[in-house]
């Protein structure tokens, strides 16, 4: 089960959000200051952290824990919405989300979070296709084929994976999977998704796996 | 008077006297000069020239007198005499036989036998004429024959002449080397004033960490040294206030800070009510009452952002850095963030992003961001009716632009600047805040904007 620390002064947000979390099969640790974390540091898989806290705030304790636990994913969580403040936040942190929030909301984040790291549980599964994101392994759910994707597939899917319902633009995506700049009308990005969905896709003509959002890029939906 | 003696203008005034003295002491010196050198120089140099040649006639005159009956051996002991006194002096002596018996120093060729038709004629050529010649009978008698004298003419010259010619071209070297050394005292002089004005010009401009002008050591107390010393006053000054500045930023982000979390706070745990009810077994009247109150929440919570956002824009105290971005690939982006929530709402989302001739433009993302935010908000809010969006590029002659167009019902009024709402004036004032432009036109059929940058 996902451990998240979470890190909030006030005793009815942190109530709620710490029940919705639990509702949502986290184990949740709620702590009303940064006073005591030190235990927990190693060991949960992600850090909700609020900003104004008793004693040391959240940016302080945010700095701490990455420097004890580089590995270890942290979303702010705070009424301070400047551009300063975020920018602040995310020097050292993940993700930033500004209150009020809705609750899907943080939960969603919280999931692309420990994908990103790699921290939650390793199947997913997709239409037609189990896929095991630790190693990457995807297998056809009826025929039990594993499906064999070359390099530059693989490095695709799996960035697809890790933004799991995040549109991303054709640039993100070449920029973050071949690690170069993109240039308008390049076509090596739509040949690879063309064979990768040729591979992965029941019906690659009408794709239902990579979405393509038209003049925005590509998603990979649950 | 201390003071006086240590400034500039001082140091310039006694340059100014030392060149003017100069001409002085020149003046002293060569008259000093020549009269030394007269002095040195001989009898030649005293009285004027008709007195020296006359009195030099006399005197060779009389020596003559006094040569009648010497032997030859004497008479050379006489020229030679003559000789010491006169060292350009030359003399000859032809005898009462018309003989060139005696010769000292003659540089021109004399006849031996000298015929009375050829003295007649060296008299005549010489009369006047340079050498100065002085020809005396010895012994007052022509039958005991002649001796001659020849002086230079130029021996009896002006001393000035004279020593002009000897020493001029020393004392025009003397004045040339007196000038440069005035041109490299002043040049010096110059050049140490305008080294030091370069100086304090490097420091104006040269910048500290803190984006103020560096102090600098002042070595001198002129007036240079004064300037150095009121512009690092200046530096201090400014060093003062850009700290005071900081701290009065520094408090009013605080006070924004615990201004939004006092206010946000509440929100938040009105919201975690109203999902707590939500989950409860509702009316359909207790649905619409969450929704409602859901929707307030969201609204409340947007208009204390944009009234945070318009004080600090009123008050310029919104960050504002310009760089040039890729103006098509940022609203790709944003796009790409916001095509969520208009699909949840289940809009018809169009994009056509084609490049421009330049896709570079020098805006502050954030502020853009902002603009795309307020406008993509907007449509959400006011233009749900018409289920559609769509945002694209145009390109004129004159300008390219993002263009965002709805089916909505359209704005009652169509005016940038009034009863546009608190979210229009914010895009307002960042899209002339980036040197941009935007218009707007709406009808009942939907409302279209287009941020523009002209070309």
């Amino acid at each position: 089960m996902v451990h998240v620390l979470y890190i909030e002064d006030e005793s009815e947000i942190g109530n709620w959000v710490a029940k919705d979390l639990t509702e949502r099969g986290y184990e949740v640790t709620w702590l009303q200051s940064g006073e005591g974390i030190e235990k927990y540091v190693l060991t949960v898989d992600i850090v909700i952290l609020d900003v104004m806290l008793p004693g040391l705030d959240g940016f302080s304790i945010g700095k701490r824990i990455k420097k004890e636990n580089g590995a270890l994913p942290i979303l702010m969580l705070s009424a301070r919405t400047a551009v300063e403040d975020k920018i602040e936040g995310l020097n050292f942190a993940d993700d930033y989300l500004t209150k009020p929030f809705h609750p899907d909301e943080l939960a969603a984040r919280v999931e692309v979070l420990l994908r990103r790291y790699q921290k939650n549980e390793d199947i997913l599964e997709l239409q037609h296709l189990t896929i095991y994101t630790k190693d990457m392994r995807m297998v056809e759910r009826e025929t039990g084929v594993e499906i064999q994707l070359t390099g530059k597939q693989y490095h695709l899917f799996q960035y697809f994976v890790r933004h799991l319902n995040q549109i991303l633009t054709k640039e993100q995506l070449y920029e973050g999977v071949w690690g170069e700049r993109y240039f308008e009308g390049d076509k090596t990005l739509m040949v690879h998704i063309r064979y990768l969905r040729e591979k992965i896709e029941k019906y690659p003509a009408k794709p239902s796996i990579i979405e393509t959002i038209r003049g925005i890029g590509y998603r990979l939906k649950i | 008077m201390r003071k006086f003696f240590q400034s500039l203008l001082a140091r310039y005034m006694f340059l100014i006297l030392i060149a003017i003295s100069i001409v002085q002491i020149a003046y002293i010196g060569i008259a000093l000069l020549m009269s030394g050198v007269a002095n040195n120089d001989g009898e030649l140099y005293q009285g004027s020239n008709d007195e020296n040649e006359n009195a030099i006639e006399e005197k060779w005159h009389k020596e003559a007198n006094i040569m009648q009956g010497l032997s030859s051996e004497e008479i050379e002991q006489h020229f030679k005499k003559w000789k010491h006194h006169y060292p350009q002096a030359s003399m000859f002596w032809v005898n009462e036989n018309g003989m060139l018996t005696k010769q000292i120093d003659v540089k021109e060729q004399l006849p031996l036998e000298w015929s009375p038709a050829f003295t007649a004629k060296f008299i005549k050529e010489r009369y006047g004429g340079d050498p100065f010649t002085v020809i005396a009978f010895v012994g007052k008698d022509e039958m005991n024959g002649f001796i001659v004298l020849e002086i230079p003419r130029s021996e009896f010259y002006p001393p000035l002449s004279k020593i002009y010619d000897k020493y001029g071209g020393i004392l025009f070297f003397g004045v040339i080397f007196i000038i440069l050394l005035f041109i490299a005292v002043s040049f010096l002089f110059f050049r140490g004033i305008r080294k030091r004005l370069l100086q304090l010009q490097d420091a104006m401009e040269i910048r500290d960490v803190d984006g103020l002008p560096i102090q600098i050591n002042v070595k001198k107390k002129d007036e240079i040294g004064q300037l150095e010393k009121t512009f690092n006053q200046m530096v201090f000054e400014l060093k003062e206030s850009k700290q005071r500045e900081q701290k009065e930023e520094q408090l009013r982000r605080e006070l924004i800070a615990n201004l939004s979390h006092d206010l946000r706070t509440p929100l938040t745990k009105i919201r975690a009510q109203t999902y707590s009810i939500a989950k409860e077994d509702l009316s359909v009247d207790g649905k619409k009452a969450i929704k409602a109150l859901e929707v307030s929440v969201v609204n409340i919570d947007r208009l204390i952002e944009n009234l945070m956002s318009y004080t600090l824009l009123m008050a310029s105290k919104y960050k504002f850095e310009s760089k040039e971005i890729d103006v098509i690939r940022y609203v790709r982006e944003c796009l790409a963030s916001w095509y969520p929530v208009f699909e949840k709402e289940g809009f018809e989302f169009e994009v056509e992003l084609l490049p421009f001739e330049k896709n570079k433009w020098m805006v502050d993302p954030i502020w853009l961001g902002c603009i795309m935010d307020n406008l993509l908000q907007n449509v959400l809010r006011h233009a749900k009716s018409g289920v559609y969006i769509c945002v694209r590029t145009e390109s004129s002659d004159l300008y390219d632009a993002i263009v965002i167009s709805d089916r909505g019902k359209g704005m009652k009024n169509d005016s940038n600047e009034a009863g546009a709402g608190i979210g229009l004036t914010i895009v307002d004032m960042m899209v002339r805040g980036m040197k941009l432009d935007w218009d707007m036109a709406s009808s009942e059929d939907g409302t279209t904007i287009k941020i523009k940058k002209y070309k």
